[in-house]
């Protein structure tokens, strides 16, 4: 193959993107996939990010979410607390156009995200940065989490979750979180899984050329339901050329 | 008008204390008062009860210099240098520090409650979480500090909504804030340019906030244009002129971060020792911020500038070239 796994990776995450989305982006490979949507794939999406700025499309790609290269030439610096008004008054409107991509250090299989710790949270094994904004993105809109695809990090259950997926089978219902939002899809670097209407429970709905389902389940802590996959389509030279542009130093693309 | 005008020294032995319930302003890698941070450091103030918000090496360091009494935090790291901050990851790990988790919506919406004099803050996030179900500080351990409320949150039902929960955040009462702003004048009136981040609302809820800053023009000149002020004087202790006050971190219309520096930082977290030697070469040995930036050198300084019409630092080659994504 002439692309990397995480080119492949990138390219599936600004397919995800539909027309006039808006789209909350951290920083990660989901930067790059959705810089990709913005110059190519799906330049009607608007970028927003969790410190306040609205509307941005930086012509370099940036480290951090509060970063200069996002900052310059953007729609609005808004301070973050009217982002998060923004964030949680979508839930007011009749619209699905808001999608947030974040991501972790483990996923189980209903969604749910850990960016916190590994181990007991009073003593871990690991400790990670924590929530960021990713806590009430997950909370209030329909997310795309990034991971790379990992046994210990598709794990059956999640002991302590930084971001809520849909809790369990039975979904939100209780835990006084929206009950119509979360998680719509897991891009990892085998494939796209999606979840279950009924069950909530994940399952591999695309893989990439250069992998298999069974791969896939090799590398998942859980059982996955792979009887619905198909093949995903590969991105072409001009796609790989864009990426390419857009991370030269494989800031986040992977060598 | 009175003017409220100090040297770096002064400002930060008036008005820094131990045992300070304190929080600055900035965001990870932008607009940290780092220069304060430096002198706390050298002055040696301790025991802060610390609302970290989007925390880089600003609070890093301070853990690392077991400054630090309780850490209530959202998220820190210098992203894409070090993608967890080293001293605080260890001091969790070892099981050194008393730490506490919120999610940054809710930080943020603490801050703008203490800003606008809210007792406590209903949202809706940090529901069906670790960070509902987990306490860092237990309601035994927080009876102890005096500063903090005894609750990390309490849960009710929405009243005017009945059958929603509501998950009630307590608004801290800061002592002392310090943020890093572009603009300032003598009275203490600031102009931030781009994102304002939490630094407002800092400003308006402690009792004291030190602002440190890049540019410090005239009483009368900042108020040719008071739309474009972002704090008022009469909300501000006291004013540093501090130019690069902000490096390694960046600055909007100024400068930008300063890679090699957090690239040197992350390393220097790896052991104690080398993280002591950075902090000795760095802070400590260093008598206040000029000897700093005579240390980084002028051409230095000079290669973090933004580029006028492009927002960041890229080289005279790139601006030549003219090519971007």
């Amino acid at each position: 193959m002439d692309y990397t796994k995480s080119e492949m990776q990138a390219y599936t995450i600004a397919k995800m993107i539909e027309e006039d989305q808006v789209v909350i982006v951290g920083t990660g490979l989901p930067l790059v996939g959705a810089i990709m949507a913005k110059k190519m794939v799906q330049p009607s999406c608007t970028l927003i990010v969790e410190s306040g700025l609205m509307d941005f499309n930086p012509t370099e790609v940036p480290r951090s979410v509060s970063d200069l290269r996002s900052m310059a030439h953007c729609g609005a610096t808004l301070p973050p607390y009217r982002y998060l008004g923004f964030q949680a008054n979508e839930l007011l409107k009749d619209s699905k156009r808001l999608i947030g991509f974040i991501g972790g250090a483990a996923v189980d299989q209903y969604g749910n995200v850990s960016a916190t710790c590994i181990g007991d949270y009073h003593h871990p094994k690991t400790r990670f940065p924590g929530s960021g904004g990713a806590n009430g993105i997950a909370s209030f809109v329909n997310t795309i989490i990034i991971m790379p695809h990992e046994k210990r990090r598709f794990v059956a259950q999640m002991p302590y979750i930084t971001s809520p997926g849909w809790i369990k089978e039975a979904g939100r219902a209780g835990t006084g979180l929206p009950v119509n939002r979360g998680p719509m899809a897991v891009v990892s670097d085998l494939g796209v899984m999606r979840f279950d209407e009924k069950t909530h429970r994940m399952y591999l709905a695309g893989y990439y050329p250069f992998t298999s389902p069974e791969e896939v389940q090799a590398n998942t802590g859980f059982e996955m339901n792979v009887s619905r996959a198909v093949v995903l389509p590969e991105p072409d030279a001009d796609c790989i050329r864009m990426l390419q542009k857009i991370d030269p130093d494989r800031i986040y693309l992977l060598k | 008008m009175i003017s409220k005008l100090y040297t770096l020294s002064d400002a930060i032995a008036k008005f820094v204390h131990s045992g300070d319930h304190i929080a600055t302003g900035g965001f990870t890698t932008s607009r940290k008062p780092m220069a304060a941070m430096n002198e706390i450091l050298r002055q040696g103030q301790t025991d802060f009860i610390v609302e970290a918000g989007p925390a880089g090496s600003d609070w890093d360091m301070m853990i690392g210099a077991g400054r630090v009494k309780a850490y209530i935090n959202c998220y820190t790291a210098n992203p894409r240098f070090s993608n967890v901050s080293r001293q605080f990851r260890a001091a969790i790990e070892e099981g050194k520090l008393l730490f506490e988790d919120y999610s940054q919506d809710a930080a943020m919406m603490m801050f703008h409650g203490a800003a606008l004099g809210l007792a406590y803050v209903p949202v809706r996030m940090m529901l069906g979480s670790g960070m509902e179900q987990e306490w860092g500080i237990s309601k035994e351990q927080r009876q102890q500090i005096e500063k903090l409320p005894n609750e990390k949150f309490m849960i009710q039902d929405d009243p005017f909504h009945p059958g929603e929960k509501l998950l009630l955040l307590p608004t801290p009462r800061l002592d002392t804030a310090i943020v890093h702003v572009q603009m300032a004048s003598p009275d203490g009136t600031c102009r931030i340019f781009g994102d304002p981040y939490q630094d407002v609302d800092l400003a308006l809820a402690a009792r004291n906030t030190i602002v440190t800053c890049e540019e410090l023009v005239s009483d009368e000149y900042i108020r040719r244009e008071p739309d474009r002020n972002s704090i008022p004087g009469i909300a501000v202790a006291a004013v540093v002129h501090v130019p690069f006050g902000g490096h390694p971190s960046q600055v909007y219309d100024l400068y930008d971060y300063d890679k090699e520096f957090y690239l040197d930082y992350d390393r220097a977290g790896k052991t104690d020792a080398a993280f002591e030697q950075f902090l000795k070469e760095w802070v400590y040995d260093l008598e206040d911020h000029e000897s700093y930036l005579n240390k980084l050198g002028a051409s230095r300084l000079m290669d973090l500038k933004v580029v006028p019409g492009i927002g960041y630092h890229v080289s005279d080659e790139s601006v030549a070239k003219g090519e971007m994504i």
